[in-house]
């Protein structure tokens, strides 16, 4: 075997992945989809205050059950808010809201995009970065502007948390008004959202390492048995 | 059972098949890492095959609903994630495995006589394979979808008189829409998918007539003992099937670490711009083709001007098809030829992987002028083995292959 080759290989690879990796000024988040207690965390911030306007269209309530440990009444009580032909939405029902397209993009100039799977197309150190971004800005239509997403006309939602940042002339953030939550609490709450935001992008996540680590070990069994059946054969060849 | 199969061998020579195709199917007994490509290939194709059967009773081939019909396979069919992961990334190593397949049959001359028929079959493979992974791709129906079929098949539009005409006959609309992911998807499950099997089938057809090369260059059957067997030959079962079995476990290893750990590739096999629906109002800040097409989407960028880039482009594939008449060289095998051909062929292969790292870049004037000079490295190649191949000074070939282990 020539491992010259292998290792040509992986060096190219290697270096592109380095290369893509590296992002602009982006804040890192940790993103631990272990961690039950975050997501639900998360999810509860989801539908308190983002519900409203964002869809997950993709994703359905019952998947938190098996995946989040959230229990049907839970769901049922407290994260379905919608209605469908009178009756409360069905727990197999797709995360949709009842917002009226028209009449919101009267009010904020677009439709909300549907959040499934923000996390994947943007990722999630984005999304943490343009949630603890906002200043105010009193030109702007909803009084707040943002770094990353510069004149975004989302309203800044979670101010009740965070509070008021502003800028000064160097570019640097300091609060203005005081929030319910310190900035270290806001942060943690941020990383929560994003934690859930993720899951819901890719709710295979939950299973595919663990699956994943025990296709390895058998194929590199697998592979170590077919290498002393060849061995074996090829011992007569000189 | 023996007298079962004398039943069946009988109406149908089964017997006399597996006897003519594997066991006394005789393969040089000096195959090295590269010939495992040829059998790894023809896994991932009947692999993508099955997993694409399985993608298929799930996906909906409508511009309502094909990107919706993609997330409900990643959530709320059973093991569907996995199925569409092994297909994502099934298309990025097929097409790992076919350059490497190639660089193979350049550096040991494997399309020479007699096998230029081989090497044109393969060359055959290679475009339907193009063309099934491009069209494959538009069927998420995500933002690099649509916007990379857009770029691409606009560049149709740069051919004289016909060119808009074509363009939009291929779309089947004026821009890419419902009509068009509808015939992409006739195409990609059922018409190229057919087409490949066939040439496939004529590929290995053609393989077991002349019978392999090797990285000696040998001829094998030249050297045959007195019950005609070839003695640097050996039968393809059950030694090469142990042989590649284990090749496939390797691969497999590798392979499903990409798709549990890292399906995406860094963006490299899921591009993210992909996991947003198409919008045809709204065009993404940086389009790029999936890597393994960036190579000759470099060399179309190269050319500063439209139907030069994209006549370019068609022919860095075409000329690949002349290799058995463009190398005139006798000796087949990189072992015994020039330093002339070993700094060609390196130069090839830099200029090639070089071109597929400045395709995925945004340009950049630096980037313009490396490309157009691994562009001209490229063909350069072709120009210089022409050139160079008649009078080249080889070393003897052995008469016997050579072990190595």
């Amino acid at each position: 075997m020539n491992k010259k080759y292998v290792i040509f290989f992986i060096l190219i690879f290697s270096t592109q992945l380095t290369y893509a990796a590296s992002g602009g000024q982006l804040k890192p988040v940790q993103i631990d989809l272990g961690n039950k207690a975050s997501l639900q965390r998360g999810a509860q911030i989801f539908f308190n205050n983002c519900a409203g306007c964002h869809t997950l269209k993709y994703h359905r309530y019952s998947k938190f059950v098996g995946d989040l440990g959230i229990s049907e009444d839970m769901i049922k009580s407290n994260l379905i808010l919608t209605t469908s032909k009178g009756e409360k939405t069905k727990l197999g029902s797709t995360i949709v809201n009842a917002i009226n397209h028209d009449s919101i993009k009267e009010g904020f100039g677009v439709v909300p995009p549907d959040l499934t799977l923000t996390a994947r197309s943007r990722g999630p150190e984005w999304i943490y970065t343009f949630l603890t971004s906002f200043y105010e800005d009193k030109t702007r239509p909803m009084g707040v502007n943002n770094v990353l997403y510069p004149n975004v006309n989302m309203p800044h939602v979670l101010w009740y948390k965070e509070g008021l940042k502003e800028m000064d002339e160097n570019n640097i953030l300091t609060v203005k008004v005081e929030g319910q939550l310190t900035q270290k609490e806001y942060e943690q709450e941020i990383t929560d959202l994003v934690n859930f935001l993720t899951y819901v992008s890719e709710p295979a996540q939950l299973e595919r390492y663990s699956i994943g680590l025990w296709v390895m070990l058998f194929l590199v069994f697998f592979a170590f048995i077919t290498y002393l059946l060849k061995i074996e054969y090829w011992r007569d060849i000189k | 059972m023996s007298k079962f199969m004398a039943w069946v061998d009988e109406r149908l020579p089964v017997s006399n098949f597996v006897k003519n195709h594997l066991s006394e199917y005789y393969a040089p007994k000096n195959f090295n890492f590269f010939y495992f490509f040829g059998s790894l290939a023809l896994f991932v194709f009947i692999m993508q095959i099955i997993t694409g059967i399985f993608l298929t009773i799930n996906y909906k081939p409508d511009a309502a609903s094909a990107f919706a019909s993609v997330e409900y396979i990643m959530r709320d069919v059973e093991w569907g994630w996995l199925i569409r992961y092994m297909h994502s990334t099934g298309a990025s190593f097929f097409f790992i495995i076919i350059y490497l397949h190639m660089l193979r049959a350049l550096m040991y001359g494997s399309y020479k006589k007699p096998r230029e028929l081989l090497w044109l079959f393969g060359m055959f493979i290679f475009v339907l394979l193009m063309a099934e992974a491009f069209m494959g791709y538009l069927l998420p129906w995500g933002q690099m979808s649509y916007w990379g079929a857009q770029v691409i098949i606009s560049l149709f539009g740069a051919i004289p008189f016909v060119g808009e005409s074509l363009a939009l006959w291929i779309r089947g609309d004026y821009v890419i829409s419902d009509a068009t992911l509808n015939r992409f998807f006739a195409f990609h499950v059922i018409a190229l998918p057919l087409l490949l099997f066939a040439v496939i089938y004529l590929h290995i057809a053609a393989l077991h007539t002349v019978g392999s090369n090797n990285p000696d260059g040998v001829e094998i059957k030249q050297n045959k003992d007195k019950d005609g067997k070839p003695v640097d030959g050996i039968p393809f079962h059950p030694y090469y099937t142990v042989k590649d079995i284990f090749g496939l476990a390797v691969f497999l290893t590798i392979f499903m670490f990409v798709v549990f750990f890292l399906p995406e590739f860094g963006g490299f096999f899921l591009e993210k711009d992909n996991f947003v629906p198409a919008d045809p109002l709204k065009t993404p800040e940086h389009i790029v083709p999936v890597w393994y097409f960036t190579p000759f989407y470099a060399i179309l960028r190269a050319i500063p001007d439209k139907l030069g880039g994209v006549l370019a482009m068609g022919l860095a594939i075409f000329v690949l098809f002349l290799m058995p008449w463009l190398d005139r060289c006798k000796v087949k095998s990189i072992r015994y030829r020039s330093l002339t051909y070993k700094i060609l062929l390196t130069s090839f292969v830099i200029s090639f992987i070089g071109l597929g790292y400045i395709g995925m870049m945004a340009p950049t004037p630096i980037l313009t002028i490396l490309g157009r000079l691994f562009t001209l490295v490229y063909f350069g190649f072709f120009v210089m083995l022409y050139l160079t191949s008649k009078n080249e000074k080889t070393k003897p070939v052995p008469e016997r292959v050579t072990m190595y282990e």
